[in-house]
């Protein structure tokens, strides 16, 4: 065991090495988009998949390499703003992007626990996706556009994890959501589906506005900080002002060492005997635009705003609506973007700002309570509806949810555990709705389809592997990150907030069962039964090899990545172990204030024993309706209650036109009347002809006083200069 | 210093217009010859515009490359012309955007081509004249003579309704500019006394500087203000009414609201060359007045109506956004979206702080590129089907695929997308106006054209590109020519060159911007810059007899860095040095 733990502790690339080549894993699938994109149509299709996959092929070698890297135990990244050096973490600064003022940002990048393994997710299942995809696209005339924007994606999803200040990640931010919107819309020639495109870019921008919003009060906010902090807030190893300083010059104040040092600082009690007094989350800030606002209170808004933000890249509450109409694109990229990337970026960001999310119980609140709400509403819209993309896109909400409850909580690594697994069965589901869809005409109905797992074997039973997976049964690796999220609920309390995590804990159970009645509903009505006549295809026909070939892997996958949640090292789950480095200074954060209190303890039986049973409480249920509830009382009227039920959830509760009524028609209807009154009437009409036409009035006037009349010319001259003299006189005569 | 150094701005100002006097007499029946002649004369013009700008040494003194010579020492006016940051990154847009100009009409402009190409290099004189004049009145001369040939441009090139946009576009300005004359006017009245009365910048700015001191001391401490200077007392009772007078006159030519209705309409009838430089350009002239000569000049008027500006430069990034959700014509949105952009551009400068104008500042060449790009490319299309309204087009992208990629970048440019120049731009301007003390409220309003831009964009771009093939016109559409590649090329890479190395473009326009700052801060109570930063020093008059000023040793360097940047400017030698003119004893 210890042999093997030295292999992997040992980097076989010296890690300053490593660190260097770190853009590789960004540039690969750049490079790949590129010639797929300019040279693409003269490539050929053979070429351009085989490039495009080679591309995040090699970002998956490297990854590995950094993975591997970051365990090692010489690996170890120096912070510019104190004089320390983050362990088990790969940096690389390439120098200025801009700098202007105070202000600062570089290109640079950093790896440790929490970005290897993301970069593993997306890069391994990238990888998987463009294999899947060369045989998914092969028929399509935009192939070569394809592999541009799903490289691009890659490479900007890479940013985004591998960033180390916030304006980075902020680019790869709102590049994944530009490459979404080009996927998203990618047939544009069906409206519809361009429609969608535009709707998922514009929810992102609300969220975007947000996050911009909360960059910027953080910028005010650290700098706020670095004048109003004494000598009394650096007191831990390294720390000093002038250090601090120096870093925010080297560096900026939006690289996640400055936010990190400056929760630190900002939670360092004062050495006993030091006179000085440091600034607090409570002390007010001194000077600039948030002047006389404490500094806990700027910090609560600002998650508040990231809240927005990742609500609108996760899909949460109220930002969810563009998620679903986001399965017009290709089904590749649904498993890709809308699945196991892009959407939990908004996990990601908390996850990496989990030293500022631990300052505001009342932001974690927030953040686990719309997750729970998400989560439920999602699960309930995914009963009725009958597209089988639909189904799994409520899902993803859904399980976003969930890890957006235990980012709320404080139990980042559990969220971060549910994200990877997720990733695996996730996408698996969707491929496989892909495989299904490749093999029955393009048929997306589940009441159209049925029965279709008896020609699709290995379709079948690997969407079949990743349903239990998600539906949380013991062996599989959902049951471990579900649980691990519903236990850290459990064990988790946060300050002046008693009641939110039984609130949470609650709901999450809800969801559980819900989750394993729409799954199981799904697979049953798709692969089981006997063949729906309204079928397009009379038999449906497996998938090649290399679609067949991901399933596989995935489905596996979804199995194995169990090992994260067994209790393997210093009696820890091997994911919260792994994960400790990054979630350190938020451990450190909150034994200072308390603002979480946590009981540790294992997981019972009882514990497992309850999942369980409300796994196959959701399971059985949905077995027993749609196998044989329902199919004994065909051609039966429902109740009329029922039906209203129905149609009301099928209509996803009718928030699209909710929001169309209360924003969308307003803003048009604004712009259209501003148009027509102010600029049209008010300013080019009244104010400008106005103007024009009294001086043509006046001028016209004016006109009849010019009469070349000498006689009236004297008259008047005659009149001034008497007006004038009277003018004089009257002047000099009053005092 | 070399005859070129000391020549060079002059070279490159007036150089378009020897070319348009040879142009006159070419014979106006060989079009061809005519547009290659033209284009020679702006990449001429554009390859000394870019050795200007590596010329220009960001760490030098404010003003270089400075030339003056007597031109009516009666009067005071003398030829004085120079460069500080943002003047030359100004020429080096507009001396960049020459040559594409000319390639964009290449097929557009049939009639009276020669005509045309006389207007557009008279027209760049102009532009690049205003850019470079340190005389309040040579100033004002290529401010006006601006006009004469954009008016030329709209109203005989232009479209259907071209006299009504042109007669428009000229009242409107000319009514503005009149008010700035009458303004520039009176400052040459009060800033020296009699017999040693000047237009000359540099010595009116130093003439102002202390009795805007009073005055910032005034507006802080009312007792300050009974011991007042005299030209304090007169600054005091006319600053308000001469920054008005100049503001109206900048703000038309933004334009900001509500003096920006004649931008949709011109923009609409001009031809496609006016467009372009319409928006890449000409709009500048306004920001760049401000720049120049509102807000140093009179300070306490700034500070005093500054949150008022502001006020008005958000409504006019709301409203203009809003007005593009209403348009139904794609040139007119890309001009209404022209609004809410430079609203961008003033209220980063209305921040006083160095990230909003720098990221102002940057952010007018931004726009220039992008919405020169989404000029010159909608300029293509309406080539090829004479229509502007959107519900004409519909899936252009199957039809004319790379025209639609350039279309899309220059869109995304526009919306700010990183990594794009845009979201550079406009992430400093909205950093600088949160670090400000304008309101939090305004920097969130704001903040809403994030949202705004992307709705209307991106609305336009799905009516125009995607969807099916609804129009048969639109069916045999040929994608872009050789030479429409050619011109749209350069914008696509300077999108992304500015977007990725943004820093060789911002660290020449820093320092502009930091002297801004410092120097509308003057009239803030507490405002603790020394004289030496503030004073611009420039070249004094040449002796009489024709010669012209040399420049002797080089002053003292000006403080310019931070004390945070802590790399101290490197000595370039030879670089083209000024003398200070000392500030007048009142």
């Amino acid at each position: 065991m210890n042999t093997l733990q030295e292999f992997f502790q040992t980097s076989p690339v010296p890690p300053n090495t490593l660190a260097q080549g770190l853009w590789w894993i960004i540039g690969l699938p750049l490079l790949g988009a590129f010639v797929c994109g300019v040279f693409g149509k003269k490539l050929g299709r053979a070429n351009v998949s085989l490039v495009a996959s080679a591309a995040v092929g090699g970002s998956l070698l490297i990854s590995l390499l950094a993975f591997w890297a970051v365990n090692d135990v010489r690996t170890a990244a120096t912070s510019a703003y104190a004089a320390l050096r983050t362990p088990y973490t790969l940096a690389v600064d390439s120098g200025t992007w801009f700098a202007v003022g105070d202000f600062r940002v570089n290109f640079g990048l950093q790896v440790d626990h929490l970005t290897a393994i993301l970069l593993l997710v997306i890069t391994g299942v990238g990888f998987l996706i463009h294999v899947y995809s060369a045989e998914y696209m092969s028929h399509d005339d935009g192939y070569w556009r394809y592999f541009a924007y799903l490289n691009l994606f890659v490479a900007m999803m890479l940013t985004l994890v591998m960033a180390d200040s916030l304006v980075l990640l902020f680019v790869g931010w709102e590049g994944v959501g530009l490459c979404s919107y080009l996927l998203i819309g990618f047939w544009y020639s069906d409206a519809a589906k361009a429609w969608a495109g535009r709707k998922a870019f514009i929810t992102n921008r609300i969220g975007d506005f947000a996050f911009l919003i909360a960059a910027f009060l953080l910028v005010t906010l650290v700098a706020a900080f670095e004048s109003q902090a004494t000598r009394a807030n650096f007191g831990f190893p390294g720390g000093s002002p002038t250090t601090f300083s120096r870093g925010l010059d080297a560096q900026g104040p939006l690289h996640f060492e400055a936010l990190k040092t400056f929760s630190r600082a900002l939670v360092t009690n004062p050495t006993p005997g030091g006179a000085v007094a440091a600034v607090t989350p409570d002390t007010p800030i001194a000077t600039g635009p948030l002047k006389d606002f404490t500094y806990g209170g700027v910090l609560t808004a600002v998650l508040l705003l990231f809240l927005l933000g990742a609500s609108g890249k996760s899909a949460q509450l109220p930002l969810y609506v563009w998620l679903p109409d986001a399965m017009a694109g290709p089904t590749p990229v649904s498993a890709l973007i809308h699945a196991a990337t892009m959407v939990t970026a908004g996990v990601y960001l908390f996850c990496r700002l989990n030293f500022l999310l631990v300052f505001s119980p009342v932001a974690m609140g927030t953040v686990a309570v719309v997750g729970a709400l998400t989560a439920l509403i999602a699960a309930l819209i995914a009963f009725a509806q009958d597209d089988i993309k639909k189904v799994l896109a409520y899902s993803t909400v859904s399980q976003l949810g969930l890890m957006f409850m235990a980012v709320g909580m404080g139990v980042f690594w559990a969220a971060i555990f549910h994200l990877v697994t997720h990733a695996f069965f996730k996408a698996c589901l969707f491929l496989g709705a892909g495989s299904v869809m490749h093999g029955n005409a393009d048929e997306t109905d589940i009441k159209r389809l049925g029965g279709v797992g008896r020609e699709m074997k290995w379709t079948a039973a690997t969407f079949g592997v990743a349903t239990l997976a998600i539906t949380g049964v013991l062996p599989l690796s959902g049951f471990f990150s579900k649980d691990a999220i519903l236990h850290g609920i459990h064990q988790t309390e946060l300050f002046g907030l008693p009641w939110v995590g039984p609130l949470v804990l609650r709901l999450g159970q809800l969801v559980a069962v819900c989750t394993a009645f729409y799954m199981t509903r799904l697979f049953v009505l798709t692969f089981w039964g006997e063949r729906s006549p309204e079928a397009r295809a009379a038999r449906a026909h497996e998938s090649g090899a290399t679609m067949v070939g991901p399933l596989v892997v995935l489905a596996v996958l979804s199995v194995v990545a169990l090992v994260y949640g067994l209790n393997l090292i210093n009696g820890q789950p091997v994911m919260e172990n792994f994960l400790g480095p990054v979630f350190e200074p938020a451990r450190r954060v909150v034994s200072a204030l308390g603002t979480v209190r946590v009981e540790h303890g294992p997981i019972g039986v009882g514990g497992y024993a309850q999942a369980w049973a409300l796994a196959l409480l959701g399971a059985g249920a949905a077995c027993f309706l749609y196998l044989r509830f329902y199919p004994t009382r065909a051609g039966q009227q429902a109740p009329a209650a029922v039906a209203a039920v129905r149609r009301f959830t099928q209509n996803k509760f009718y928030v699209d036109e909710l929001y169309e009524l209360l924003f969308i028609k307003p803003l048009k209807a604004l712009s259209f009347v501003l148009y027509k009154v102010v600029d049209a009437l008010l300013i080019d009409t009244v104010a400008v002809r106005g103007t024009a036409w009294v001086t043509t009035r006046v001028g016209a006037a004016l006109r009849y006083v010019q009469t070349g009349n000498a006689q009236a010319y004297a008259a008047v001259m005659a009149l001034a200069l008497v007006g004038g003299v009277a003018y004089v006189i009257v002047r000099f005569l009053t005092p | 210093m070399s005859f070129l150094d000391t020549h060079l701005l002059s070279f490159i100002v007036f150089l378009p217009l020897v070319f348009a006097g040879v142009l006159a007499m070419l014979p106006r029946e060989e079009h061809g010859e005519l547009r290659v002649f033209s284009l020679i004369a702006m990449l001429t013009g554009a390859a000394l515009g870019v050795y200007a700008y590596l010329r220009f040494d960001p760490a030098g003194p404010e003003f270089q490359l400075l030339y003056r010579a007597r031109w009516f020492d009666e009067a005071g006016i003398s030829y004085h012309v120079g460069v500080d940051g943002i003047a030359v990154s100004l020429l080096m847009l507009t001396a960049f955007l020459g040559p594409l100009v000319v390639l964009a009409s290449w097929s557009f402009v049939t009639e009276r081509v020669k005509e045309f190409h006389i207007a557009l290099l008279v027209l760049q004189t102009m532009m690049l004249g205003a850019v470079v004049s340190l005389d309040l009145l040579l100033f004002y001369v290529f401010f006006e003579g601006m006009l004469i040939p954009m008016y030329l441009l709209v109203g005989v090139w232009g479209s259907e309704d071209r006299q009504m946009a042109a007669t428009k576009f000229f009242v409107y300005t000319l009514g503005g500019s009149l008010l700035m004359l009458i303004a520039l006017l009176g400052v040459y009245f009060i800033a020296m006394p009699a017999g040693s009365r000047t237009f000359d910048y540099a010595t009116v700015y130093n003439a102002f500087l202390s009795a805007n001191r009073e005055l910032g001391a005034c507006r802080g401490d009312p007792a300050a203000c009974a011991t007042l200077s005299p030209l304090a007392v007169t600054l005091r009772t006319w600053g308000p009414w001469m920054f008005g007078a100049c503001v109206l006159a900048y703000a038309i030519k933004v334009p900001m609201f509500p003096v920006h209705t004649w931008l949709p309409d011109a923009h609409v009838q001009a031809p496609v060359a006016g467009s372009i430089i319409l928006a890449g350009v000409m709009l500048k002239m306004g920001t760049f007045g401000f720049w120049r000569f509102a807000f140093p000049l009179f300070p306490a008027a700034t500070q005093e109506f500054r949150v008022a500006l502001a006020a008005i430069s958000v409504v006019g990034i709301v409203y203009g956004a809003l007005m593009c959700l209403a348009q139904r014509d794609v040139k007119k949105l890309i001009a209404y979206s022209s609004v809410s952009h430079l609203g961008f551009c003033m209220l980063g400068m209305l921040a006083l702080t160095v990230e909003g104008a720098t990221g102002s500042a940057y952010q007018m060449l931004n726009h220039g590129v992008s919405t020169g790009a989404l000029f010159l490319l909608f300029g293509f299309l309406y080539e090829r089907r004479h229509t502007r309204l959107m519900s004409d087009y519909g899936g252009i992208a199957r039809v004319m695929p790379l025209f639609t990629a350039a279309f899309l970048v220059a869109t995304f440019s526009s919306i700010a997308v990183p990594p794009t120049n845009g979201f550079v731009g406009e992430f400093l301007v909205l950093l600088g106006t949160f670090k400000s003390d304008l309101s939090l409220v305004l920097a969130v309003l704001a903040s809403t054209g994030v949202i705004l831009g992307a709705a209307y964009m991106l609305w336009m771009v799905q009516k125009v590109f995607f969807g099916q093939v609804t129009h048969g016109e639109n069916q045999g559409l040929k994608d872009l020519g050789g030479r429409e590649v050619l011109t749209a090329l350069p914008f696509v890479a300077l999108v992304l060159v500015m977007g990725l190395r943004p820093q060789p473009f911002l660290e020449r326009l820093e320092p502009s911007a930091r002297r801004l700052v410092a120097r509308a801060n003057v009239a803030r109570p507490g405002a603790a810059s020394p004289d030496a930063e503030l004073l611009i020093s420039a070249l004094p008059l040449p002796p009489a007899g024709g010669t012209v000023a040399k420049s002797p040793e080089a002053p003292p360097r000006l403080p310019l860095r931070p004390a945070r940047l802590a790399t101290p400017p490197s000595s370039p030698s030879g670089a083209p040095e000024g003398v200070r003119v000392a500030p007048a004893s009142p």
